[in-house]
């Protein structure tokens, strides 16, 4: 057991490093100096070689490379070019919007998403079931960010109950922040709601055609009974896959919706620094992301074996 | 927010002494709030060229030795008064007295030398450091007089001190001025949210007039619909470059809001590689020319008219000539020109486009006008750092649509290795001279000859000038409308 | 539990006749019409701008209006269909074939070498935000419809070889494999056999949502400016124009907006009647 941890432990650390290389080598691909972009169309050729050994890009590569891995592991992810702070004090602002809105995003998408596919399934081939499905469609079908739109149209041009865009910041108070963040967490959890909803309801329907949830029924537990204590437990699996894979394309989705909302976020930062090519930006949050992905799919992992004692055996 | 919560406060206390008028009300407010649609990377406009650095620091919280006021004049500021010698290369400035910078450092003869050294110090990471190197030496006879030595004369020196790039700094703070800005202007720095919002407050000690606000935070904005919702909500009280020329309509519409568009020194050019067959063939380039109906444009663009322009300069400046003439939209003509030129058929090339939306939309335009007399331009968008590597730097492209923003600066085309690749010895030689022209009358006169060159020459495809959209609350006066140079000076505005 | 066990349906209804699925067929037969139809007739040259015609509302000369260009909107979200069909199918095809191959080939031998080697790498590319995939890809090779195809499968991939392996796992531990395997089948065999038949439902299921996704995620592109490049209409890059025209202009936004949603909900539909012909499962629970 332990054995088999530390092998996870070591292929984990992998590959991180292999992402870490990767990124690394990428953003050396991208064409365009940080230190022009900051100095514009007039900057002398010795103020951009002045400016590139500030920012410490007169190092080669390869060393360059071994000193970002070595901040990363003390926790020090350097100097933003653009911005010129550090760029753990930019993450750590922009996660206070990021990290709140995604939490709202995944709390609404769960507390939408399971209970509806929970009843769709047990109501198999009612009405209630069509009207959920139809809900589940048309959350897949419309297009977040279009979704944003149409609550700007509404509730901030037409009504003016919220606000169209932007984050007041945490200091101006937790009501008109949360306020700020509520049509963009709509935005971002209804396709997410709907995923959610279609993969509960389908794996409870496969999980009721069980063996075994048959033989529970046999036994004459009622209905409730059989779906909480045995069809839920096993037709979760799929659900915590989704919920893990699903983190990305929250990524995703935040990095969109908060430029449609103008939200100053992790997503908006990383677009914003690609397209200033503030490179250092670019890779420490590129990194965090897919480390924190790939840190997600270990403990999807893991999850798998807790919840399914068959797979726990091999 | 702030605003209101203010007007809140104020109400109480009115309650409160219940005899007070209504009007202590609108007297209560003295503090604004302006909506801009970048936010500046940091704030210190002696390290980058970001405009938005311009726009919130110069006149607010740095100040040069002269300012340029809303007509584009230049104006006494640090320093009060200035004398050129006889010899044209020596000016003694004569400095302000009893200035302070924001943390209580006097401000001395001292410090403009260090500012100015520093900008053209080997290491100096100054993004115009060519304005500081026509100086010999700087002396500082006494704590109030700076005598500057200029290796030969240069008429735009005095201008250039206007600019962000020379501001003052002390050499305590200098290298922190990038998040916490020290200077010697109305206004200080008081916190800074980013991604949000900037706020300052006024500088109590401040040399000159008070301004009538007391705060200010500039807010930014770059969601278009985020930028009307919060004009319209009275959330902000100006946006000092509206990015939605769509809702300009709506708008104007609103009495609460006054908009104006007003014109910048914007240069917007469709870039021709003039070193690359078959833009090096005059005739092609005269086609090109021909073929772009800049009023369509403009109109595809924003939807109402903005100022065209026919060579490199602002309408905005006093030696400006009017050539839209000189290539008047005419296809037929266009084609015929092409034919001469040996491309019957046309040709094919790229476009290549950088991300402000004024590129991207007049890209397509342009792709289409120019595809109506056979030139197939296949549209290329690029980020701005690649743009800058391959259009700017490498000079790897056929065309390109830009703005140029810094003021007069026709000298970008007698440069060596710029990426329009014009190379004409007149040219250069008209450019040194007015270089060299001290008087205002004789100086213009060239600048006129030289944009005529220019536009004779067909150098670039000249488009429009980019507009500055101002949208103020009825209420507040002061704000600039034109944009000799991007800056926001918050000592000017003042609610009625 | 093989499918030549099932007869025809309880007799109730017939899955093709469910109206779901019928209108699905209709959305989705609309959506390739009207790409078809595009390549011969469309009320007007979608490039064509009429400058002075711009940001007129919708009328018997343009059905859907006209943009900031004065083109004929309805003409441009004709010729966008077939940029995402296109892109949909090119991204999910690649991903579901080589992801589910990936998938089954992981899950013969749990943590295994193989299984390790193919999980690992899913692993990696899922990582990456597929956005910021694309954004990057594009940043080097330039925007456009073939950079977005290939960004798009490489997120379609990892999906497909998760969720094919998960599913795998399972098939795997039940008891028929054993007596598949006394019976003399090979692994390959029993993968296609048994282990495929029985995950093709969810996998159907999942490729109807990856199609959705795949033309949301086109949209959500092209939208940022990543996608298909102008003058070539594109949904999503309508949808970015027509943002700043919202509140004076909402048709520039709703028109391709409802054609994005209806065309994910349509291939939804067809892939939820098809996934009850397909899985035999549920046909029979019926």
């Amino acid at each position: 057991m332990i054995g088999y941890i530390l092998r996870r432990l070591a292929a984990l650390g992998l590959t991180l490093l292999a992402a870490a290389v990767v990124i690394f080598v990428v953003l050396e691909i991208l064409p365009g100096d940080p230190a022009a972009v900051t100095l514009g169309l007039n900057a002398a050729p010795e103020a951009l070689a002045a400016l590139r050994a500030e920012m410490g890009l007169d190092k080669p590569a390869v060393l360059r490379f071994l000193l970002w891995l070595g901040g990363l592991a003390t926790g020090d992810l350097g100097q933003s070019y653009t911005y010129r702070v550090p760029v753990l004090q930019l993450i750590a602002e922009r996660m206070a919007v990021t990290l709140p809105l995604a939490l709202m995003a995944i709390a609404l998408a769960t507390a939408i998403g399971i209970p509806l596919g929970m009843l769709a399934a047990s109501r198999h081939g009612r009405l209630t079931d069509a009207g959920v499905m139809a809900f589940a469609q048309a959350g897949l079908a419309i297009p977040n960010f279009w979704f944003g739109l149409l609550l700007v149209l509404v509730f901030a041009v037409g009504l003016g109950w919220l606000p169209a865009g932007g984050f007041p910041g945490w200091q101006a108070g937790i009501g008109v922040s949360l306020k700020a963040l509520l049509m963009p967490a709509l935005a971002l959890a209804l396709p997410q709601a709907a995923i959610i909803a279609r993969v509960t309801r389908s794996s409870m329907l496969d999980t009721l055609q069980e063996d075994f949830v048959r033989t529970a029924r046999a036994k004459g537990l009622s209905e409730g009974t059989t779906m909480r204590r045995h069809a839920l437990r096993n037709a979760l699996i799929p659900v915590v896959t989704i919920l893990g894979l699903q983190f990305s394309v929250l990524i995703a989705g935040a990095i969109i919706i908060e430029n449609v909302f103008a939200l100053p976020g992790l997503g908006r930062l990383v677009f914003q620094a690609i397209a200033q090519h503030d490179l250092i930006v670019v890779k420490d949050l590129v990194m965090l992301f897919a480390g924190l992905a790939i840190l997600i799919n270990f403990a999807v992992e893991l999850l798998y074996g807790l919840i399914d004692p068959r797979l726990r055996q091999s | 927010m702030t605003t209101r919560r203010e007007l809140l406060a104020g109400a109480g206390l009115a309650a409160l002494a219940a005899q007070l008028p209504v009007v202590a009300l609108a007297q209560a407010k003295d503090s604004v709030t302006i909506a801009q649609t970048l936010e500046p990377p940091t704030l210190d406009p002696t390290s980058g060229a970001a405009q938005a650095i311009r726009e919130v620091t110069l006149q607010n919280i740095f100040e040069g030795l002269v300012k340029v006021d809303r007509t584009g004049k230049i104006q006494p500021c640090l320093a009060e008064s200035w004398q050129i010698a006889d010899d044209n290369v020596t000016y003694r400035f004569k400095l302000r007295q009893g200035a302070k910078f924001h943390d209580g450092t006097p401000f001395t003869a001292e410090q403009v030398k260090f500012s100015f050294e520093r900008a053209v110090a080997a290491d100096s990471t100054n993004a115009q450091r060519q304005l500081f190197t026509p100086i010999a030496e700087i002396t500082t006879p006494d704590p109030a007089t700076v005598v500057i030595k200029l290796k030969q004369p240069t008429a735009n020196f005095l201008f250039g001190l206007a600019w962000g790039d020379a501001v003052i700094v002390a050499p305590a703070t200098a290298a922190s001025n990038k998040t916490n800005p020290v200077g010697t202007g109305p206004f200080k720095f008081v916190r800074w949210n980013r991604g949000d919002r900037l706020e300052l407050a006024r500088n109590d000690g401040y040399w000159g007039e008070k301004p009538a606000l007391a705060k200010a935070t500039f807010r930014f904005m770059s969601d278009p619909q985020a930028q009307v919702a919060a004009l319209r909500a009275g959330d902000v009280d100006a946006h000092t470059n509206l990015s939605a020329p769509e809702a300009v309509p709506q708008l104007k519409a609103d009495a609460k809001l006054k908009v104006t568009i007003g014109g910048t020194e914007g240069e917007t050019v469709l870039a021709t590689n003039n070193a690359k067959p078959p833009f090096d063939n005059l005739k092609v380039r005269q086609a090109i020319a021909h073929a772009l109906d800049r009023k369509t444009i403009a109109l595809g663009v924003y939807g109402f008219d903005v100022p065209l322009i026919g060579s490199h300069f602002s309408p905005l400046h006093p030696a400006y000539v009017d050539l839209t003439g000189t290539y008047p939209y005419d296809p037929a003509k266009a084609k015929a020109l092409l034919a001469e030129a040996g491309f019957p058929n046309g040709f094919n090339c790229t476009l290549k486009l950088p991300p402000p939306s004024y590129a991207r939309r007049s890209g397509e335009i342009v792709a289409a006008l120019l595809a109506q007399i056979g030139i197939n331009a296949a549209i290329e968008p690029l980020e701005f750092p690649q743009w800058l590597e391959r259009v700017f730097r490498n000079k790897d492209y056929d065309l390109s649509i830009i703005a140029h923003t810094e003021p007069l600066d026709i000298d970008i085309y007698a440069r060596d290795g710029y990426y329009f690749q014009y190379k004409n010895p007149e040219f250069k030689a008209l450019i040194a001279k007015i270089s060299e022209t001290l008087d205002d009358g004789a100086r213009n006169e060239l600048y006129k000859q030289a944009q005529r060159k220019l536009a004779q020459d067909a150098v670039n495809g000249f488009l429009f000038i980019l507009p500055k959209i101002t949208v103020v609350n009825a209420a507040l006066e002061g704000m600039w409308t034109d944009w000799p140079l991007p800056v926001t000076p918050l000592a000017e505005l003042r609610w009625r | 539990m093989s499918a030549v066990q099932d007869k025809a349906p309880g007799g109730k209804r017939h899955w093709w006749l469910a109206p779901s699925f019928v209108i699905g067929i209709v959305l989705a037969m609309l959506v390739v019409a009207a790409a078809l139809t595009s390549y011969v007739w469309t009320p007007y040259q979608p490039t064509q701008m009429m400058i002075l015609n711009r940001l007129k509302g919708p009328s018997a000369a343009n059905w859907f209006g006209t943009d900031q260009f004065g083109r004929d909107v309805f003409s441009m979200i004709m010729v966008g269909a077939r940029n995402s069909l296109a892109v949909g199918l090119g991204a999910v095809g690649i991903g579901m074939v080589a992801g589910t191959a990936l998938g089954l080939a992981a899950s013969v031998r749990r943590d295994g070498i193989l299984d390790h080697i193919i999980m690992r790498t899913a692993d990696f590319t899922h990582a990456f935000p597929a956005v910021l995939t694309a954004i990057m890809m594009t940043a080097i090779a330039g925007p456009g419809m073939l950079n977005a195809i290939v960004a798009i499968a490489v997120l379609n991939l990892p999906y497909f070889a998760r969720l094919s392996r998960g599913a795998a796992l399972q098939v795997w531990a039940q008891d028929f494999i054993q007596a598949a395997r006394a019976a003399g089948l090979n692994n390959r065999q029993i993968t296609l056999r048994h282990v495929l038949p029985n995950i093709a439902g969810i996998l159907v299921v999942q490729a109807t949502i990856q199609f959705a996704l795949a033309v949301l995620a086109e949209a959500g592109l092209s939208y940022l400016g990543l996608g298909t490049q102008p003058p070539n209409p594109s949904w999503g890059r309508m949808l970015n124009e027509a943002q700043t025209f919202m509140a004076t202009q909402p048709w520039l936004a709703i028109f391709p907006g409802a054609a994005i949603a209806l065309t994910v909900l349509g291939f939804n539909l067809l892939g939820d009647g098809l996934r009850d012909a397909v899985d035999p499962r549920l046909r029979r629970a019926r």
